[in-house]
């Protein structure tokens, strides 16, 4: 094995090398938000737990795709992207999300807000895996004048951007597996996988009531501020806000039976009608097995080539 | 904080899932079957409750509240939470769908041990209960710092700086975290008692088989 290559630079050097890559994530972490938040549409999110009247979803492959297909078929991608152990199948995996995204023509605002749900997480690794990594034979480091404790590690920065790229290119993905159907059909494909229905119901049955509660909550929230409350690092702060938290507590407690009752009133006995009738075509699975060998392929190429 | 896709080694990954599963299945069973769409309609108030944000400082933070899940929900907590997490990965746009298992184990087992403290503690006065809530709460989020600790240094010893990165940020939401969740306590303490009963959401004695 090769020595630690070093390469000595004057410490001016260092500022500029964690300035500049800290200011960029920054400034495309502001543009990002900035383009997200205006392709919006204003008012509240689309509430997926409502089923659309008109059947208006989209017409390309994915959209077409049998459901059951396309969860297994991008599920076993993700897992198979996750394994990826090198940077250029990353980066390859990250040009076959954004394809599958072209395809399936569904708007990359949301993309761009799951990107950004997960930017802070992914620039820790970034800011700090190439100091902490310890330095093995054949790296090579960064070191700079005056400070000798402190080295970058170009190893590091090459495991951070491995990681940051499967990140990305598995959180492209998750768009098109829930966007090209609407989310009751989604989940009733999954429990024709063999989930228990039970798992579908309280998914739809917990994201109704959310949107609930959070109005709820937020009619709470003005009723303070209107009595004056301010958020500030204090404990009488503190004390309101679990004060608040065990009010919307009592009143969700209070709900959930009056729901179930409702529930149980309407003859509810652990099933809701089925959102849509599921046929599998020989299309489908061969669109599922091209997928699935693209991915097998990456993992190949993965293990092969170094 | 959650762990974000293609961070964890692949066995990790799937292993992980594999506990969970089992741990959820287990919580299942402790749960009535017939009080599961309940469960279903508590988790979406859990979940509002975590996206409130306590100011400290110039920033804020986000309270995770595995404690208070585990105190009100006992057994029943980590299904709350896995179903929780995964709404918030399928809809909303945090947390990967390949590393939900290694979220639920991170979130789920402070949970279950935070619930089995406080029932075990929480004796008869209310001030005893705030106390013991309190501790609940900085317990939940100490027990999940070190848990994503372990699942990132699992990666190999390239992550240790970042495991003792993640340890550290976790400091100030264990102190905010412990305070809530003690003025929490004492508010239902004083509003809804039933609520603190661990016969909560288990009204008889037969456990769902």
């Amino acid at each position: 094995m090769a020595d630690v290559i070093n390469i000595r630079m004057p410490l001016w050097q260092l500022s500029l090398l964690v300035l500049i890559p800290l200011s960029a994530i920054a400034i495309m972490m502001v543009l990002l938000r900035c383009m997200a938040y205006k392709h919006r549409a204003p008012g509240e999110d689309r509430d997926w737990s409502v089923p659309p009247l008109a059947d208006g979803g989209g017409t390309s492959l994915l959209h077409r795709w049998d459901v059951r297909c396309k969860t297994v078929t991008i599920l076993v991608c993700s897992f198979a992207i996750a394994s990826l152990s090198h940077l250029t199948p990353a980066l390859i995996a990250i040009g076959l999300s954004l394809t599958i995204l072209l395809i399936a023509k569904i708007s990359f605002t949301k993309v761009l807000l799951r990107l950004l749900a997960i930017s802070g997480f992914v620039s820790m690794f970034l800011v700090v895996m190439p100091f902490s990594v310890p330095v093995h034979n054949g790296d090579t480091v960064l070191v700079f004048n005056g400070m000798d404790s402190l080295v970058f590690n170009l190893r590091g920065l090459l495991l951070a951007a491995t990681i940051a790229a499967k990140a990305v290119a598995i959180a492209v993905l998750m768009e098109p597996l829930l966007s090209t159907a609407p989310f009751p059909v989604t989940l009733h494909g999954l429990s024709r996988l063999g989930i228990p229905e039970m798992v579908g119901q309280m998914l739809l049955l917990s994201y109704r009531y959310l949107h609930v509660f959070r109005h709820e909550a937020r009619r709470m929230f003005s009723g303070m501020q209107v009595r004056g409350f301010r958020k500030r690092t204090e404990l009488a702060t503190l004390r309101a806000m679990g004060n608040f938290i065990g009010m919307l507590f009592v009143r969700s407690f209070e709900r959930t039976e009056r729901v179930f009752d409702a529930m149980r009133a309407r003859g509810y006995q652990g099933r809701f009608p089925e959102p849509a009738e599921l046929h599998l075509q020989i299309r489908d699975l061969v669109l599922a097995a091209g997928w699935i060998a693209a991915g097998a392929a990456l993992i190949i190429y993965d293990r092969m080539a170094w | 904080m959650h762990i974000s896709d293609g961070v964890l080694p692949i066995s990790v990954t799937v292993g992980s899932y594999v506990a969970s599963a089992a741990i959820a299945a287990w919580s299942v069973r402790r749960t009535r079957s017939e009080e599961l769409p309940k469960l279903a309609v508590m988790t979406a108030a859990f979940f509002v409750a975590s996206m409130v944000h306590v100011p400290l400082g110039p920033t804020s933070v986000h309270l995770i509240i595995p404690g208070l899940t585990g105190a009100l929900l006992g057994p029943s907590a980590f299904l709350s939470i896995g179903l929780g997490l995964l709404l918030q990965s399928l809809l909303f746009q945090f947390g990967g769908l390949t590393a939900l298992g290694a979220n639920a184990l991170m979130m789920g087992l402070p949970a279950l041990a935070c619930g089995w403290f406080f029932q075990k503690y929480k004796g008869r006065t209310q001030l005893q209960q705030v106390v013991v809530g309190g501790l609940a709460g900085a317990l939940g989020t100490v027990l999940a710092a070190n848990i994503l600790a372990i699942l990132l240094m699992s990666g190999g010893e390239d992550f240790f700086g970042v495991a003792k990165i993640a340890l550290l940020a976790h400091v100030p939401v264990v102190i905010i975290e412990s305070v809530v969740s003690a003025f929490t306590i004492g508010f239902l303490a004083r509003v809804k008692p039933a609520l603190l009963q661990s016969s909560f959401l288990r009204p008889t004695k037969a456990a769902h088989g």
